[in-house]
């Protein structure tokens, strides 16, 4: 970042029209945060909130360095959205929406 | 020829025998053939004469008794203790030793008394006849004469024996010299007169080592309190340690080995020397802990704890010295350590170090003294006299009524670990061994709070601010350290968290690189794009009009991480994010280092640049809620390290809270930094100070949620016990909690009880009908 911070200097210095301002922007570290675009935030599964691991993923992989990202959340036709991890299971016995009891058909999947 | 045989009796027989039984038992030389003759008639006797085993036996006794008679007049004679004595062992040596000679010849009287009595009693088996015929030990003939010896002599001088040799043996102990064979040898007779086979150290121990145990406790009950009556305690330990040792190599000189004696002896030692006088002795120890007296506290230490629970009250007083020392301590400094986090870590590890070599050069370490210090130490790490940490107390439904004021302990420690991981003067001095001996110090302390759970919040908080402005001193100290918090122990589930925020920094970093890769024209800007779940779970978010320039980045920001990412939504933390900007002024142009909400507030001079815009005109302009306004303004008109602030303003206050309405701002267009006393037309300045990562109303609710937390945590830990005990009393219910907890912080009796009533009136418990104080879980 200091590499940044020559370039920001000799531009500064050099770029006349900005200059008339008196503050111009250098640099900016913006920090956003990501979520699940979800209704609710817990899988109805596991009962883990959707932006952890499910739970069956917290004791496997105790610590797999990209682990949490495998553990992506699914979202039904329904709109019904949990864990993937979960869902998949679940499907095996039961091929429908563990909330709202319509058939289960994949949407879309987080990533 | 057989008939004169038949015709022997004893009678006939013993005159023959006499003398030579008399002669052995006098010492006298016996010839071969009236060695063998002796053989010839006892075995005549016992063959020919039915009743001449009994005669034989009853004559023999006579004679026996009639030698031991002679030997005591003559023992009797001496007057004198030592006399007394070598006469004595004198006696008994010769006649001990005829003891081994005399069955001999007898051994066919011996068998004849067996075998009649084996046939009035068949019992007798052959191989114990066997037995008698083999072991001299056992012999009757022996037997007789030992018994015989202690009826005759021994019960009527044994008086004058044991006192004569105690009173030798006290002679010895008053430094007077003698031979200690005497008092060996009179031991010895007393051990080997014993005929009795089940317990052959009978006689020596019910006379020799009573009379020993008895002179030796009288000796030392006058001895003892005179000393410690002339002499104090400090003299009297060193005494009654070198005479403890002393009285334990005499024992294993006159004592019979092998016996337990010794043991016995010792601790009747220990009883008179020091049991007796714990409490005098002890009223020493607090003195000499205070004083730091080590080698006087190690002798206190040793000898104290010879005698049961001896050093119990020892173990106390030190306890009491290092929590009044300690608090003393932290009271008297109290001005710096509660403003400076590394004077007070410093200053507690300071005290810390003290007390361990205390322990160590007093106490050698002992597990029991290391306890006591421990339990100390906690109090004074946990104490609230110096500063506390208010936690507020909790009005919702499930909640406590309210908590006791904590120690705020730490929130400096995790003040401190601050300091050590952030580019700060303090890491920049300190080289990275400097620094991890240090971090492993924060560790030690850690070990001793109860709520640790308050350091983790505070040491999430500051990693948080690290990662996000990037002034982490050493990336890698930083994840050693999460793992050395794991190693002490701190929860799996907390450590993982912080674990997953290092992920999360180096996927981001991944992802800024390919942004800037993905646009030409923004350079200006980096992205951190976290996972909520990790890092900002329940803060509160705060609304910033963006100025312009900040703006135009957003959807293209947006845009590129849909691409990247689906099924996921983003939210902005202006509050978190920062920057740089020039200032170009009159005097000069500057880099300033400020957070996105100063920026917003500075820009609004960018359209007008010399005007004075009023503090409701700005909120109307950045939207900014009214405390994250003030909190603004107020580091740019009064930050702390300028000499000339950025902005002016009037009317003049002391307190961010008196901006009004109308109070006006300015850029002022004299701002300079000052170096030497002159101001620069360049320069760097960073403005951000902390930043601010909660609201102030989410910092209040912080606190709450620690509250809240211990309540769950609490009632989790309740639910996972009960579920595993089916039943269990209140008392073993605490000390489990308390231990699955521990790590986290201490559960107040309070709260257990709220907690236990909370699940009983929810029925996921129930008490006994028995019992009010068991538990019973119900499913």
């Amino acid at each position: 970042m200091s590499g940044e911070d020559c370039d920001g200097m000799d531009r500064g210095d050099n770029d006349g029209p900005k200059s008339d301002k008196m503050f111009t922007l250098k640099k900016w570290n913006a920090v956003a945060m990501w979520s699940w675009d979800v209704e609710c935030d817990t899988c109805a599964i596991c009962r883990v909130q959707v932006m952890d691991a499910c739970l069956r993923c917290q004791g496997e992989s105790k610590k797999d360095s990209y682990g949490k990202q495998d553990c992506v959340v699914v979202w039904g036709e329904c709109n019904h959205s949990f864990h993937f991890c979960c869902m998949s299971l679940w499907v095996k016995q039961n091929n429908r929406c563990p909330l709202c009891q319509q058939e289960w058909s994949i949407q879309r999947m987080g990533k | 020829m057989l008939k004169e045989k038949g015709q022997i009796t004893f009678e006939d027989k013993w005159p023959s025998m006499r003398p030579i039984v008399l002669k052995l038992l006098k010492q006298e030389t016996v010839t071969q053939t009236e060695w063998q003759d002796l053989f010839g008639a006892v075995h005549s006797v016992c063959l020919w004469d039915e009743r001449g085993p009994y005669k034989l036996r009853d004559s023999l006794q006579q004679d026996i008794t009639m030698y031991i008679k002679q030997a005591q007049v003559r023992v009797l004679a001496q007057r004198e203790d030592q006399a007394l004595l070598k006469a004595y062992i004198a006696e008994w040596g010769k006649f001990f030793t005829q003891c081994n000679y005399l069955p001999t010849p007898f051994r066919q009287l011996e068998n004849s008394i067996n075998s009649i009595s084996k046939v009035t009693s068949s019992n007798t088996s052959s191989s114990q006849k066997k037995n008698n015929n083999n072991n001299i030990e056992d012999s009757l003939v022996r037997k007789l004469m030992l018994d015989s010896w202690n009826q005759s002599i021994f019960v009527d001088i044994k008086e004058r024996l044991q006192d004569s040799a105690m009173k030798l043996v006290q002679a010895e102990r008053n430094g007077e010299s003698f031979d200690s064979q005497l008092v060996i040898g009179v031991r010895e007779s007393y051990v080997n007169l014993c005929s009795n086979t089940i317990d052959k150290l009978q006689i020596y121990r019910e006379n020799f080592e009573a009379a020993y145990m008895q002179a030796t406790e009288e000796f030392y009950k006058l001895k003892a309190s005179e000393h410690l009556l002339a002499n104090g305690v400090q003299s009297y330990m060193k005494y009654a340690d070198q005479r403890l040792k002393e009285e334990e190599a005499r024992a294993h000189r006159y004592l019979e080995p092998g016996s337990g004696s010794v043991a016995a002896l010792t601790q009747c030692c220990e009883r008179v020397l020091i049991g007796e006088h714990l409490p005098t002795l002890l009223a020493e120890s607090a003195t000499l802990i205070k004083a730091g007296e080590t080698e006087k506290l190690q002798l206190m230490f040793r000898l104290l704890d010879r005698v049961p629970e001896g050093v119990v009250p020892i173990l106390r007083d030190l306890e009491a010295h290092i929590v009044s020392a300690g608090l003393a301590d932290m009271v008297a400094s109290a001005d710096i350590i509660t403003t400076d986090s590394e004077k007070y870590v410093e200053r507690l590890l300071d005290l810390f170090r003290k007390f361990s070599m205390l322990v160590k050069d007093a106490f050698l370490d002992d597990p029991r003294f290391l306890t006591a210090r421990d339990k100390a130490y906690k109090c004074v790490v946990n104490d609230t006299t110096v500063f506390k940490l208010e936690l507020p107390s909790s009005t919702l439904a499930r909640g406590s009524k309210g908590t006791a004021p904590e120690s705020k302990c730490p929130e400096l420690l995790a003040n401190y670990c601050d300091m050590l991981l952030r580019k700060t003067p303090l890491s920049k001095r300190l080289t990275s061994e400097q620094i991890e001996i240090r971090l492993r110090d924060v560790l030690l302390v850690l070990k001793y709070i109860e709520n640790k759970d308050v350091f983790m919040r505070y040491h999430k908080v500051h990693l948080t601010r690290r990662l996000i402005l990037d002034s982490s001193a050493d990336s890698e100290k930083e994840e050693d350290m999460v793992e050395w918090l794991r190693e002490v122990g701190m929860p799996a589930d907390y450590v993982n968290k912080l674990a997953r925020m290092f992920q999360d920094v180096k996927v981001s970093e991944d992802l800024n690189t390919q942004f800037r890769a993905d646009t030409t024209r923004h350079d200006a800007i980096n992205i951190k794009i976290l996972n909520a779940g990790a890092w900002a779970r329940g803060s509160e978010r705060v609304t910033v009009s963006l100025p312009l320039e900040l703006e135009d980045y957003i959807p293209e920001v947006e845009e590129f991480y849909k691409k990247k990412h689906s099924g996921r939504k983003l939210q902005w933390y202006h509050h978190m994010s920062n920057g740089t900007i020039t200032f170009a002024n009159s005097v000069g142009r500057f880099d300033l280092d400020v957070t996105t909400f100063q920026m917003a507030v500075l820009f609004a001079w960018n359209q007008r640049p010399m005007e004075k815009i009023s503090y409701e005109n700005l909120r109307l302009a950045t939207e900014l809620p009214d405390p994250e306004l003030r909190r603004t303004l107020w580091s740019l008109v009064a930050f702390p390290k300028l000499k000339r602030q950025l902005l002016c303003y009037d009317p003049l206050i002391q307190n961010p809270k008196d901006f009004v309405q109308n109070t006006i701002f300015w850029v002022n267009q004299e701002f300079a930094l000052i170096k030497n006393g002159k101001p620069q037309r360049r320069g760097k300045i960073n403005l951000i100070g902390r930043l601010q990562l909660s609201t102030e109303r989410s910092q209040i609710e912080d606190n709450h949620s620690i509250v809240q937390l211990r309540i769950l945590r609490t009632q989790e830990a309740i639910i996972k016990i009960l579920k595993m005990r089916k039943r269990i009393t209140n008392t073993a219910l605490q000390s489990e909690l308390v231990e699955i907890l521990k790590n986290m912080f201490l559960p107040s009796k309070k709260m257990i009880k709220e907690q236990l009533e909370w699940l009983i009136e929810h029925k996921y418990m129930r008490r006994d009908d028995e019992d009010i104080n068991t538990f019973i879980y119900m499913a």
